[in-house]
């Protein structure tokens, strides 16, 4: 296992709700406070800013962080968008560090999409084909791109709607674990049958929250975090991938449709920089956008091979005593919905022995995979001597 | 991105419909088609490209049956089928498209499908397919989606 020059050293985030009064811009603020505040630094401390690249310049940009808290950058960067953006700002943060170029960088990420009137799906409006070709037929959401890819995994590999159901049940036991989460009440498999169809077979257990809220957290070398208040969480490896395909392609056109983008070379690459097999992971925190992607990540990652998922999350179980540990805060499906930025300080809470209820035990190294088709992103985190 | 819909290499689709035919932009080049358009062929990009027109009976390659309305427009429309079709005779197009006059719980994967052409609003073009097995007849204008 490599020896990671970069640390996490703080996180923070707001309280996450369906909807807030209060603007964006103040959710992102707080959450960069209360990381700063966790970690025992002073903005003054600060010298890098990383976001995603493509949502955070057009709602809350860097600058405008900057301005508030007084930063002077030396490093500042984005990559990706959402989720993958998420899971590689470490890796522009390691950059910077271990080159010199900073030394204390932040990490911020938040959406408003519950208040937001298009939400989630003025996503569809970025791109001509959609618009043009698939509007008009009312395939206009991506609850409704996930029911015909669940439609033909079910046709290809025999999947069963019950197996939907208990990704979706252990998640919200999970999530019941978390204070912060979204969803509070529990949820039987019984329940989940009950549940209203969305678009079939998927019902609204089977897809994630909408939420307002922002999550932040901040990186420094692993010598200086040591210093600080709390126990530092090592970036043992980053990987991002990325195929040829649009998003206007991506979820009807690719000849091999079933596939994660992104997601096997990902994982590669931040195996292999972290020197380590996927079998010594103890967690994993993935892209949970649906019950059924979460299913093909774990396939997709290398878990087991594409189409044994749910014979997977059956015999080994992905509960907090599960054989994989998975989305231990409850996930997209029912902690919040933040696009995975809360999928790395939920691991870097269980890396900490710092997850309550939901601790897994003697939890050393956790993968956080998180996709913003086509791109996808892997981080790999550790204990300091672990 | 108002104007997405003008993109010149968008249009060909439309210009057919009205005319009740299916056609998809196929490479002069490497005789290949290719969804959705783009500029370049992204097979051989070659700029040689044509709108050419199918026979038309496809099979459904998934579906879902959505029972929520994202938009407030497909309210009064619940629940309806959103059908992705492949073509025998265009190989390598999956379209997304609407399947009518069956019942939801009828429809399966791999089941044959022909095009109809529905009657619309000035500048709206729309292809709608339905089984080949059911009883829609081939003339019917009369389509509720």
């Amino acid at each position: 296992m490599r020896v990671s020059p970069v640390a996490i050293a703080g996180i923070g985030q707001t309280i996450p709700v369906r909807r807030s009064p209060r603007s964006l811009r103040a959710l992102c603020i707080e959450a960069v406070q209360r990381a700063l505040d966790d970690a025992g630094l002073a903005a003054s401390d600060v010298d890098g800013i990383v976001t995603d690249g493509t949502i955070m310049p057009a709602t809350v940009p860097r600058d405008c962080i900057a301005a508030q808290f007084g930063i002077d950058r030396r490093f500042d960067a984005g990559t990706s968008f959402g989720g993958a953006g998420s899971a590689c700002g470490p890796q522009l943060a390691e950059l910077a560090i271990a080159s010199g170029r900073a030394k204390v960088v932040v990490y911020y990420f938040g959406v408003d999409w519950g208040t937001r009137s298009s939400g989630p799906y003025g996503f569809h409006d970025l791109y001509p084909a959609k618009m043009t070709f698939e509007k008009p037929y009312g395939f206009n959401a991506q609850p409704i791109y996930f029911g015909m890819w669940t439609r033909r995994y079910m046709h290809e590999y025999g999947l069963e709607e019950s197996d939907l159901a208990r990704i979706a049940v252990t998640q919200r036991r999970n999530a019941l674990l978390h204070p912060l989460s979204q969803m509070q009440t529990p949820m039987t498999e019984q329940n989940y049958f009950a549940a209203r169809l969305v678009a079939e077979p998927l019902r609204v257990p089977d897809c994630c929250l909408i939420t307002d809220g922002a999550c932040a957290f901040v990186m420094t070398s692993l010598e200086r975090a040591r210093d600080l208040r709390q126990p530092p969480v090592t970036v043992l490896g980053t990987g991002f991938g990325s195929e040829a395909a649009g998003g206007d392609d991506v979820f009807t056109q690719p000849a091999d449709l079933l596939r994660i983008t992104g997601a096997k070379s990902a994982c590669a690459q931040a195996l292999r920089e972290a020197d380590i097999a996927l079998g010594d992971v103890d967690f994993a925190e993935v892209y949970d956008c649906f019950s059924i992607s979460c299913l093909m990540q774990i396939e997709e990652l290398g878990f087991c091979k594409r189409g044994e998922g749910a014979a997977f999350i059956r015999e080994r179980g992905i509960g907090i005593d599960g054989g994989l540990p998975v989305n231990t805060h409850g996930g997209l499906l029912s902690h919040s919905y933040l696009l995975g930025v809360e999928h790395v300080l939920e691991a870097v809470r269980q890396l900490r022995r710092d997850a309550g209820a939901a601790q897994v035990k003697d939890a050393k190294i956790g993968l956080v995979g998180l996709w913003s088709t086509p791109d996808y992103g892997v981080l790999l985190l550790g204990r300091d001597r672990a | 991105m108002s104007n997405s819909r003008d993109l010149p290499e968008h249009s060909g689709l439309s210009e057919h419909l009205r005319q009740d035919r299916l056609s998809f932009p196929f490479c002069r080049e490497c005789d290949r088609f290719h969804w959705y358009p783009k500029p370049l062929c992204p097979h051989c990009k070659s700029a040689a490209i044509e709108w050419r027109a199918i026979a038309g009976p496809g099979e459904i390659f998934s579906y879902t049956v959505v029972r929520h309305a994202f938009d407030a427009s497909w309210q009064g429309r619940l629940p309806y089928i959103v059908a992705l079709i492949t073509f025998a005779d265009a190989p390598g197009v999956r379209l997304v498209t609407n399947v009518v006059g069956v019942s939801p719980d009828a429809l399966r994967i791999g089941d044959a499908v022909a095009p109809i052409f529905p009657t619309l609003d000035e500048g709206e073009t729309r292809v709608l397919f339905r089984p080949v097995k059911a009883s829609i007849g081939k003339d019917s204008r009369n389509v509720a989606s």
